[in-house]
């Protein structure tokens, strides 16, 4: 029992730092981004290399994979979803538009990493994980570096919650997110903020990445779509727009994922995949929406 | 008269020839492009059912693949388990696609019930969803039983037979899509795509009209599915599970143009023929070429090809400048 809420609650602060990413960036520029679970395995694949080429500790890679993926995820807006938005009659042609090029970005992003990992196979695959130390909480057996990585994601989380909430900067996002056209009434620029939280939540989907790869140093690539669906599930159950709701979801999933894990590993994602449904058919707005 | 009768023939001219073309393609393409024929047949049977149902009612389902999927695998086992391991009465092929195309048809009737009451993105992640679900619990399922792979039995070694099943699925469909589109039927989904609530005043019943049309949408993609599967030696899951099924039909309407009649049929063929051209020439890196490719079709062709089309003919018979002045047409 005590072992589910460990692990599960591990699970959970990295899912919800994913899902607090995918809803950022759906609440405020209403792209559905399906290839959010692709950037994580893009800041997974970048702390896998600098600790092989460079011996980088992964906590401190997450320096090098955040803003990195950081400023590919606003080349990618400027070139991609600018023009969307600019293109799109009304939001939800917004929303089936940028779903559909959403998905040519996943084939890009994954099949970029897989012909790297073709080419230099030494890449991936990292043997031995970083910080293997094994420590006791209450009888259970707990990796250290598990702890590391849900520590680090709670972290980056509150920093998260803490600049939206209190610097000028978030406040100019929660706006934008509320209310679009008051925003730009009000003087903000609309489409800086766009950018911004593009990044911001590509970034956030790559740090849930790195601290991934520290845990399960042999991430296959083609394992993307399943932490979209993940973050999808998350931001569902908590609801679109809700940052606390989230952080909850999150560790539900984190719980039921684990769970699943320990009883029956291949029904893992379909339960998964049940609760979105579920959750969508019951309550589409979420418990803590809006 | 004369000249009204000549137009006439001009457009219906055509079809035969296209037929009688399509009938002979496998005695003189050989067999590589037989095998590509086939493929573009399948996307565009795909691509019109997708627009059936999301094109007409403007409900974006990205659920495709749990229909078509449902249709493949069912056909595939079936076969296997009554000609090759005879557990269940051996039936005719074409009985066998029928039961898919029922069986998709059911789940879709069950799923559409549920999902159909949601709007805009919600519907799109629920079907989305949907899809994903039914390929896991079929994985699992499939894992458990201890199969990995689904032969196909011998009797089906024949590639023109699955040429000939998959043509006659296709003309099939088209038949019955552009029958219903111009229906009474097809004018109320057309409704509940321009405005759902003015549709239900007038009258009509919209969530039974919602949800039979996505039915019959996934009967369809059962249907092609169930034809196509005897195309593949040996069949599992993720063969036939791809999240293409999803996607690509919609980015197939959306280069041939939105809620035109030939839209999805010019947007598959153009895409589909694209696909195999790039997959030969350049192999290795098709995927990433492609991919770029899916996201221009999304940024650069927002009426598509039907749109670029009526543009020209605009062009053509208004001149420039008047084009410049007249009013933007409606999406």
């Amino acid at each position: 029992m005590w072992d589910i809420i460990f692990r599960g609650s591990i699970n959970g602060a990295i899912f919800s730092l994913i899902a607090v990413g995918l809803n950022l960036q759906y609440g405020v520029t209403r792209i559905l981004n399906i290839a959010h679970g692709e950037f994580l395995m893009l800041g997974a694949f970048i702390t896998s290399i600098v600790f092989q080429l460079y011996g980088v500790n992964p906590v401190v890679s997450l320096a090098i994979s955040g803003p990195t993926v950081f400023v590919l995820g606003v080349l990618i807006h400027i070139i991609v979803f600018r023009k969307l938005v600019h293109l799109s009659k009304s939001a939800e042609e917004l929303e089936f538009r940028s779903l559909l090029a959403c998905f040519g970005l996943l084939f890009v992003i994954q099949n970029v990493i897989l012909i790297i990992i073709k080419f230099y196979p030494k890449l991936m695959y990292s043997g031995t994980p970083y910080l293997n130390e094994t420590i006791y909480i209450m009888g259970e057996r707990l990796e250290l570096n598990r702890i590391v990585a849900a520590v680090m994601a709670i972290i980056i989380s509150v920093l998260l919650y803490i600049m939206l909430r209190s610097t000028s900067a978030g406040l100019a996002v929660r706006a934008t997110a509320q209310e679009p056209t008051g925003a730009q009434v009000v003087g903000i620029n609309i489409s800086k903020v766009h950018m911004v939280s593009f990044g911001l939540s590509v970034l956030l989907s790559a740090l849930g990445g790195s601290l991934l790869s520290m845990i399960y140093p042999n991430l296959s690539p083609l394992t993307g779509p399943q932490y979209t669906f993940i973050a999808l599930a998350v931001i569902v159950i908590g609801g679109i727009g809700s940052f606390i709701g989230s952080l909850l979801g999150g560790f539900l999933i984190g719980f039921v994922y684990y769970a699943c894990m320990k009883t029956d590993s291949l029904l893992t994602m379909p339960v998964v995949y049940a609760f979105l449904i579920i959750m969508l058919i019951i309550r589409p707005k979420g418990f803590f929406g809006r | 008269m004369l000249k009204g009768k000549m137009v006439n023939l001009t457009k219906i001219l055509p079809i035969p020839l296209i037929l009688i073309v399509l009938a002979f393609a496998p005695y003189f393409l050989g067999s590589y492009r037989t095998l590509i024929l086939q493929a573009v047949l399948v996307w565009v049977t795909l691509s019109i059912s997708w627009h059936f149902f999301s094109g007409l009612t403007k409900y974006i389902s990205l659920g495709s693949v749990a229909f078509a999927g449902t249709g493949l695998y069912f056909t595939a086992v079936y076969l296997n388990l009554s000609m090759s391991k005879g557990y269940y009465p051996i039936l005719p092929l074409p009985v066998v696609v029928l039961l898919a195309g029922l069986i998709s048809f059911a789940l879709a009737l069950v799923i559409g019930s549920v999902t159909l009451r949601l709007k805009g993105i919600y519907f799109a992640i629920a079907t989305f969803g949907v899809g994903e679900l039914v390929k896991g619990v079929i994985g699992w399922w499939q894992t458990k039983a201890g199969v990995y792979q689904i032969l196909r039995p011998l009797e089906f070694g024949d590639p023109q037979i699955t040429y000939f099943s998959i043509l006659i699925t296709t003309l099939a469909i088209l038949l019955l899509t552009t029958f219903l589109r111009r229906s009474k039927f097809g004018l109320a989904l057309k409704m509940i795509g321009e405005c759902e609530d003015a549709a239900a005043h007038v009258g009509v019943n919209t969530s039974l009209f919602k949800t039979l049309s996505f039915a019959i949408s996934a009967m369809c993609m059962g249907l092609i599915g169930g034809s196509y599967a005897i195309r593949f030696p040996t069949i599992n899951v993720d063969g036939a599970f791809k999240t293409d099924y999803s996607f690509l039909p919609a980015i197939m309407v959306l280069l041939g143009g939105v809620g035109t009649a030939y839209g999805p049929i010019i947007g598959s063929i153009t895409l589909s023929l694209l696909s195999e051209y790039l997959r030969v020439t350049f192999s290795f890196y098709f995927p990433i070429i492609y991919g770029s490719i899916l996201i221009i079709i999304v940024l650069f062709m927002p009426n598509g090809i039907m749109g670029m089309v009526e543009k020209l003919k605009a062009t053509k018979l208004m001149g420039r400048k008047e084009l410049a002045k007249a009013p933007e047409m409606p999406p």
